[in-house]
């Protein structure tokens, strides 16, 4: 901290203000221009220490990447068939036919539509459950929160554990009469709900805390006012409290859409895109796969470019409708 | 129904929790239970307790866990630290400037925060690659750095716009250059906001997965999430170190969210409500 503060005697911005104090009215003409470029100076030297670092840096690591994939993705780029070439829209076309994309592309869709509705519904309602003062009800909400601050690869070890043929799950189901449980992670008709489950068991708890936060800051006033006026819970619910509680239910599907849409290390953990044939492979999934285990980098990059231009749009399109439904107070 | 029956509500919320926390429960009792009894019987409490499979996991002759821990942790301090400074400073720059091309600037870094770290990870091993950063330590951190001050600049500049600009011209008046205002007047003020960056930042490159794995690459470079991924296939009959593996990786992390629990639920809904 010290050495910064230091370098700031006798800096350029310093010196700014002193010019006006000293100069007359014929002298003003000759040193405009001089403060001009002193007062440019001092907004370059502002910007290289406090801006230029943080922005270089974004522009090294991510800006320039992004546009690395665009070119990639317009050549035959193969670290092992070495002489790239310009194959144009070439990678592009080939996605439009390819089965494998349609595939991973409805993945993505099935799994974020999951994982941005259960979680969401799911959590209001605990929220609502939990929406009192109190020792035992903060207790509660940290039980639901817990899974949020572990690693997806435990999350997905775990669960891979419970969900196994043989596992506690099916184990509990036999006893309770069930003689054929399904095969939760290896039926290929039903891999993809069960990651889609466990993923929103791991993300329930974000909502949970979230709407508890929105429902805590709906005025009791309205509340009464509305018992008053005669209305029953479900409709003070409908009328004062859903209304209100827009913003968190924005939070909350932004950031579920956000994080369900780049899905990837809980796939790559519990069943590594099967089974079958790409079953649960989602698009981040079959990037990676097509990128680096199978060194197709110009068409993975072309996957990327597509696969970014959805996240974009979709969570554009998504803060637009939302946003219009909050309401200020 | 609250009125009649009282009980209803915490017996429905402690039903609810309960089923909820079985999977975090097998964790903890088959970290604690031997290791053959696991697969006959996964869901029966640890008793007797052993600590037979934490022990084989701190005292592996490769020391695996250790080395995973000593990364983890390097990487983590440094990323959030640079990141928090960083992206105050930038946060500051652009909520206090009026010049058309910082909102386009802005513009730019929020539209970081909905790319998907997978889209660019193939460029990004290039351009590691060509600054000899691929697989080391240095390359990931900076990766991190780069990846996550969009989160930092968003929420350091709704932070910053709440604070009176008054306190910063009156600093300039009494002679103040740019960084020492910053320094000894917006930082400490926007210490609630360096709080919620420090601990969400913490959290999401101390579980991170796909960025470890593919910047550190196979050879020596393991975090304690590529640590357990590569134990996974290791310990495919030995649970009990498998559990006690995750166990340990996610102490730190809990510890450090039940020390800051106040902030971490602070810090999460401040966007929620409005006002």
């Amino acid at each position: 901290m010290t050495p910064h503060t230091q370098t700031r005697r006798g800096s350029p911005a310093a010196r700014v203000p002193q010019g006006p104090t000293t100069s007359t009215r014929p002298r003003e003409r000759t040193a405009a221009p001089r403060r001009r470029i002193a007062a440019l100076r001092s907004g370059l030297a502002h910007f290289a220490v406090f801006g230029a670092p943080g922005i270089l840096i974004y522009a090294w690591l991510v800006l320039v990447p992004i546009a690395l994939s665009v070119h990639y993705s317009l050549t035959n780029a193969n670290p092992f068939n070495p002489p790239r070439r310009w194959v144009g829209l070439h990678n592009y076309r080939m996605l439009l036919h390819d089965e494998q994309f349609h595939t991973a592309l409805r993945v993505t869709v099935v799994l974020t539509l999951i994982v941005v509705v259960v979680p969401n519904v799911a959590g209001l309602l605990i929220a609502l459950l939990l929406d009192k003062r109190g020792r035992f009800y903060n207790a509660m909400r940290s039980v639901f929160f817990t899974p949020m601050i572990l690693s997806s690869v435990v999350v997905s070890v775990i669960w891979t554990r419970l969900l196994d043929v043989d596992g506690p799950l099916n184990r509990a189901l036999r006893e309770l009469g069930v003689r054929h449980p399904p095969a939760w992670l290896s039926d290929p008709d039903l891999a993809l709900y069960s990651v889609a489950s466990v993923i929103s068991w791991q993300m329930l708890g974000f909502c949970v805390v979230v709407y508890l936060a929105g429902l805590q800051s709906v005025p009791g006033e309205l509340h009464e006012a509305a018992a008053i006026d005669g209305a029953g819970p479900v409709r003070r619910f409908r009328a004062v409290t859903w209304p209100l509680l827009a913003p968190a239910v924005t939070i909350n599907t932004v950031v579920l859409l956000i994080s369900a849409f780049k899905t990837y290390d809980h796939i790559k953990v519990i069943t590594n895109g099967g089974p079958g044939a790409g079953t649960t492979a989602t698009l981040a999934f079959d990037v990676l796969a097509t990128g680096f285990d199978s060194n197709h980098i110009g068409y993975a990059s072309a996957m990327a470019v597509v696969m970014l231009a959805i996240a974009c749009l979709a969570t554009a399109i998504a803060l637009r409708i939302l946003r219009a439904r909050e309401i200020d107070l | 129904m609250s009125t009649r029956t009282p009980w209803l509500r915490p017996l429905v919320a402690l039903c609810v929790g309960a089923l909820f926390f079985v999977p975090l429960y097998l964790v903890l009792a088959n970290t604690f239970k031997q290791s053959d009894e696991i697969p006959g019987h996964p869901t029966s409490p640890p008793w007797p307790p052993t600590l037979d499979n934490l022990e084989a996991v701190l005292t592996r002759p490769d020391h695996l866990f250790w080395v995973s821990l000593t990364n983890s942790v390097l990487i983590t301090t440094v990323s959030v630290v640079v990141l928090t400074v960083l992206s105050a400073m930038l946060g500051h720059y652009l909520a206090r400037s009026r010049s058309g091309w910082a909102k386009g600037i802005t513009l730019a870094l929020l539209t970081g925060l909905m790319i998907p770290a997978q889209v660019i990870l193939i460029p990004v091993t290039d351009v590691l690659k060509a600054a000899h950063l691929m697989a080391t330590v240095q390359g990931l951190v900076l990766f991190n750095v780069a990846y996550y001050v969009p989160f930092g600049v968003f929420v350091f500049m709704g932070f910053v716009r709440s604070i009176p600009i008054e306190l910063e011209e009156a600093a300039r008046v009494d002679g103040a250059g740019r960084l020492q205002i910053f320094w000894r007047v917006v930082f400490p003020l926007l210490r609630p906001a360096s709080a919620s960056v420090m601990i969400f930042l913490g959290v999401w490159i101390w579980n991170d997965f796909i960025d470890p794995l593919v910047i550190l690459g196979p050879g020596r470079g393991t975090t304690v999430t590529t640590g357990i991924y590569r134990s996974i296939g290791q310990y495919q009959t030995d649970f009990g170190s498998l559990f006690a593996l995750m166990f340990l990786a996610t102490l730190p992390v809990l510890g450090f969210y039940l020390a800051l629990q106040k902030h971490f639920i602070k810090g999460l809904t401040g966007g929620a409500t409005k006002g």
